[in-house]
């Protein structure tokens, strides 16, 4: 701890000496009654002075939660000695609200007595998601006649992970292609499976239940139903993390982190395999994978997302070529804004891959325009993204505007219909 | 605790240290007539802007309020002449009382939600301070009456008494702060 001695003291003894000179100069004993107290007080408190023996420690009552969700911080503090005035200051990071809603820190002033353990309970409410490392908290005790102070800073490594609230949906963007795998999605080849497909004619070797005994009376050979197998597909989530337009009402990053949860929660639901890409000055990246613990792998990569600002040009060669599997369809989240995204989307079009953007705009979270340069600017702005919407719908890629009034399922209801219009999308 | 009566304790804190300030400030100015009253009504004037002020907003004013209070109440001695101003004591403790809650009024931050006992606590020191150093004060007073060891035995306490004090500003002029452990 660091021991800093209180301006008083200098202030209490200078006057103090002042006094008693004066007293002795002039010969006047009231002089020395005026300046006895203030002088016995810093004595007395010198005298008393003991460095307190003070032990903190942090925890979190879980790792895991979802936005809004209320998390309790648990400080338990002890004392060998007596601590007259505790001051604790917990440390409330950005997107994270203390009691009483307070941003930014959360203080207290406590009395430990000697051997006392005390435990403070803070109730901390998680407003945007996010991995946050809690536990940084200043401790600054004072002695009884506050003329010496103790600090020390605690720098916690309770790690909290915030997830976004998943968004229910009933309708998922269907991939052109499916995997060899069995899953959900009929699939456009034919094989065992449910929803009929067609009819052939019987060949050695053919299950005697696949026989369509109405087809077969009809025509006088035997015939067989030919189906359409379910199967799984592989999905990757493309997260444009480069710059993050920011608003009042939110921002383009966190809209496209909380889509990209709810798309994997929902295309893990139904057995397919999710894979995720962040795009940006960081990049990172996870193969695509089933099940609850590729859900957790991905939920934990995607609260880690952060714009990391850098000028150096990266394209989509930095990425292993197993995180994009050949049949893959790519949702890709983007707000539309860094070239460097922009022609990343260009060049996994030209690869061949099924590609469907949501392009999260941007505009709303710009702010109002003020006037009539702001309003012409901002149509040319909106202009420009539209000519780039129709650029890459010209190349094959299903492109929706989300606006901020929009639900998450309206989107991808408008990418569905988009890629049926454009001959992408089976069915 | 809300913050708003968090703000009220720092300001109880320091209207109280300011009224107190004023009490020692405009006290001497009874004793005084003339063309003195009106220059002490100067630096009372001064002493209680630097009260207030060291009790509402800057903390460092704190040692040229109590020198400027001190000195005021210097010129009131010098002018009174030989007879003992009883009042001394109530003086020293008031001089106590105002710097102690000026020092609880910089201290009550309103972001700082301060725990009854802790404020109870610090209630009770401020005025056992307080009433210690009336007692002190009324001791040093008696002592200097009795008449054993005459003027130049008052003389040696007085200087070693001095000396004992500007030690104590010598170890309280150390570096600002150690790291312990």
């Amino acid at each position: 701890m660091t021991r800093r001695p209180s301006a008083r003291i200098a202030a209490y003894v200078g006057v103090a000496a002042l006094a008693l000179l004066a007293g002795l100069a002039l010969g006047r004993p009231e002089l020395a009654a005026v300046a006895a107290p203030l002088a016995v007080l810093v004595v007395a408190g010198l005298a008393g002075v003991r460095d307190p023996e003070l032990a903190a420690e942090v925890t979190v009552d879980r790792e895991r939660a979802l936005v809004d969700d209320q998390v309790t911080l648990e400080l338990t503090l002890r004392s060998a000695d007596p601590v007259e005035r505790l001051e604790v200051l917990v440390v409330v990071p950005p997107g994270m609200a203390g009691p009483d809603g307070a941003a930014g820190g959360w203080a207290v002033a406590v009395r430990l007595a000697a051997g006392e353990e005390r435990t403070l309970a803070v109730p901390l409410t998680c407003r945007r998601w996010g991995a946050y490392r809690l536990g940084q908290v200043h401790l600054r005790a004072h002695d009884r006649f506050r003329l010496f102070t103790w600090e020390r800073q605690l720098d916690g490594q309770a790690v909290l992970k915030v997830f976004p609230v998943p968004d229910a949906l009933r309708a998922l963007v269907r991939p052109f292609e499916t995997q060899v795998s069995t899953g959900s999605h009929v699939a456009a080849q034919r094989g065992d499976g449910i929803e009929f497909a067609d009819l052939r004619p019987f060949l050695p070797g053919d299950r005697p239940r696949s026989i369509n005994w109405r087809a077969t009376a009809r025509r006088g050979d035997l015939m067989v139903n030919q189906r359409h197998p379910e199967r799984a597909t592989e999905v990757v989530l493309f997260l444009d993390s480069f710059l993050d337009v920011r608003g009042p009402t939110g921002s383009t990053l966190d809209r496209a982190v909380g889509a990209a949860a709810s798309l994997a929660a929902a295309y893990l639901r139904q057995r397919d395999r999710v894979g995720l890409v962040s795009f940006g000055g960081f990049v990172q990246w996870l193969q695509p994978g089933g099940g609850q613990a590729a859900l957790y792998r991905l939920l934990d990569t995607l609260m880690e997302t952060q714009v990391f600002a850098t000028a150096a040009w990266k394209g989509i060669r930095h990425l292993p070529s197993r995180t994009l599997p050949a049949k893959a369809l790519i949702v890709a989240l983007t707000p539309l804004v860094d070239e460097r995204g922009v022609a990343a989307l260009f060049d996994l079009l030209a690869r061949g891959y099924d590609l469907a953007v949501v392009d999260i705009s941007p505009l709303t979270h710009a702010g109002r325009a003020t006037g009539e340069w702001d309003e012409l600017a901002r149509r040319l702005w909106a202009l420009e993204r539209e000519t780039l919407r129709h650029r890459y719908q010209r190349l094959g890629a299903a492109v929706v505007e989300w606006r901020d009034a929009m639900h998450l399922q309206q989107v991808l209801l408008e990418v569905e219909a988009c890629r049926r219009r454009a001959g992408l999308a089976p069915g | 605790m809300p913050a708003a009566r968090r703000a009220r304790t720092r300001l109880a804190c320091g209207l109280a240290a300011t009224a107190v300030a004023a009490v020692l400030a405009l006290a001497p100015l009874a004793s005084v007539e003339g063309p003195l009253r009106r220059a002490l009504a100067w630096l009372a004037a001064a002493g209680l802007l630097l009260a207030a002020g060291a009790a509402l907003r800057l903390a460092s004013l704190l040692a040229p309020a109590l020198l400027v209070l001190l000195a005021e109440y210097t010129v009131v001695l010098v002018r009174q002449g030989d007879r003992v101003h009883a009042a001394a004591p109530l003086v020293g403790a008031g001089l106590l009382l105002y710097a102690e809650l000026a020092s609880w009024a910089r201290e009550a931050r309103p972001r700082v939600r301060d725990e009854r006992p802790v404020l109870a606590a610090r209630a009770t020191v401020v005025a056992a301070s307080t009433l210690a150093a009336l007692a002190l004060g009324v001791l040093v007073l008696l002592a200097a009456a009795v008449p054993a060891g005459g003027g130049l035995a008052r003389l040696a306490v007085g200087v070693v008494a001095a000396t004992a004090t500007l030690v104590l500003v010598a170890v309280v002029a150390r570096p600002t702060s150690t790291r312990v452990r």
